[in-house]
């Protein structure tokens, strides 16, 4: 008898596209609210953000059972790490707590996209914004904005059109936040999903965003086409 | 690995206010090797109907051949030149005549049909057409492109603001796609003049 192969897998694509933007005193950090399996729609209603610390927000698009169960445990841990330490985490140690998190879960991967999204709190950066962008195993990378899901090829490519983020290779090291001010970068996720929208079928029905900046964390939402 | 994916390619044509643009990128490659940074996608039917032909190069290189010599068929026929409808229709039979042993292509077809009105369509690789009165995109960066010109695309632009759309749109979709590239061929249509350029891009 031949080798058979599963027809069972312990994943499923609940599609959605994610996007952050950092600014110069604010990060921008968005998500539509479809959630699909198949063809189908299953809610329009489903948040795929945690605020994970202060000034920590996590945007994750992928298989939403692991990404439920990754934001349990993110969020356990920093809740250990308050008792330890007495303080909250900043947004650089939170990406390295979960780029560690997935790499654990190396071989059989959290099916996770990930943007982490926040303010630095260190030396000269505080209060800058910062966005680190993963891989499922978490690979992760400091950038200036980034998408990950169903509509990240379609956003990407728009968002280096109009950011155009220095090489990070660069030396001396340039600075990766766009100079843009928050209410441009709000209006520049409003088209990323707009346009996303229309091309993608696992994107649309409403947009959450949520602005980090000194003054707090803000929520706002716009409508998709629902199509 | 998919043949279509074989060659790379990026292909975008626009409409705008009694114009038309039509962009290819400029790089042949035989999977991740590059062999040309100057190969032509985009071919001249006539002044005012145009066509890209992405996928796999030899079958484009075919193809083009046989609608030439269709084309030049027709107008002998005709006394006239084929209108961009037409010859929609022709590549569609052209196409669907090798249903079951396909060319590996996805054609762009732009054109000014009758009163100069822009004319834009694309197919599948069986003839499957696709007409629209935006855009169209086609090739290994085509999802990269729709978001770009859905993004970048306003109804009835002028010739020189249509021309600086389509070239943003085709350089920042094909730096996200590994097998596009090496700068931009656009051409321009209006009902009185065809103007070609070349795009520089990053050469990777």
């Amino acid at each position: 008898m031949p080798k058979q192969q599963a027809n069972w897998s312990p994943y499923d694509n609940n599609g959605g596209t994610c996007v952050a933007i950092a600014g110069a005193d604010y990060c921008v950090i968005a998500a539509d609210t479809r959630m699909s399996t198949g063809y189908s729609i299953l809610t329009r209603d489903y948040s795929k953000i945690i605020q994970l610390a202060d000034k920590s927000v996590m945007a994750s698009s992928g298989f939403q059972a692991d990404v439920r169960a990754l934001q349990k445990v993110l969020a356990a841990r920093h809740l250990l790490y308050q008792h330890q330490h007495n303080k909250q985490m900043s947004c650089p140690a939170m990406a390295q707590l979960l780029s560690n998190t997935l790499y654990f879960k190396r071989f059989f991967p959290y099916y996770s996209f990930n943007v982490l999204g926040g303010l630095d709190s260190e030396g000269k950066c505080k209060g800058k914004g910062c966005v680190f962008t993963y891989d499922a195993v978490g690979s992760y990378e400091r950038v200036g904005y980034s998408a990950q899901g169903s509509g990240a090829t379609l956003i990407t490519p728009f968002l280096d059109n109009q950011l155009k983020s220095p090489s990070p290779l660069l030396l001396p090291a340039k600075d990766a936040v766009t100079p843009l001010s928050e209410i441009e970068a709000i209006d520049l996720v409003k088209t990323c999903f707009a346009s996303a929208t229309e091309r993608d079928i696992y994107t649309g029905d409403k947009v959450e965003m949520l602005v980090l900046n000194a003054s707090g964390i803000r929520q706002e939402f716009m409508e998709l086409r629902k199509d | 690995m998919s043949i279509f994916e074989y060659n790379g390619s990026a292909l975008v044509a626009m409409v705008g206010k009694n114009c038309f643009a039509i962009a290819s990128d400029r790089r042949l490659g035989v999977q991740l090797q590059t062999i040309a940074t100057d190969f032509q996608k985009i071919y001249r039917i006539h002044n005012k109907l145009f066509i890209g032909l992405a996928g796999l190069a030899t079958d484009a290189q075919t193809l083009y051949q046989r609608l030439v010599f269709r084309n030049k068929l027709y107008h002998l026929r005709e006394e006239r030149d084929m209108k961009p409808e037409t010859f929609a229709s022709l590549v569609s039979a052209v196409l669907y005549e090798k249903r079951f042993g396909p060319y590996f292509c996805q054609p762009v077809i732009a054109g000014l049909g009758d009163d100069d009105k822009p004319f834009i369509c694309t197919m599948d690789s069986i003839g499957a057409k696709e007409l629209a009165k935006d855009f169209v995109v086609a090739g290994t960066a085509s999802e990269s492109l729709y978001g770009a010109c859905e993004s970048m695309f306003k109804p009835d632009m002028e010739a020189e603001e249509l021309f600086e759309t389509i070239s943003q749109a085709l350089i920042s979709a094909v730096d996200r796609d590994c097998l596009s590239g090496w700068g931009g061929h656009v051409y321009l249509v209006t009902p009185t003049e065809v103007t070609e350029r070349i795009l520089k891009g990053r050469m990777d």
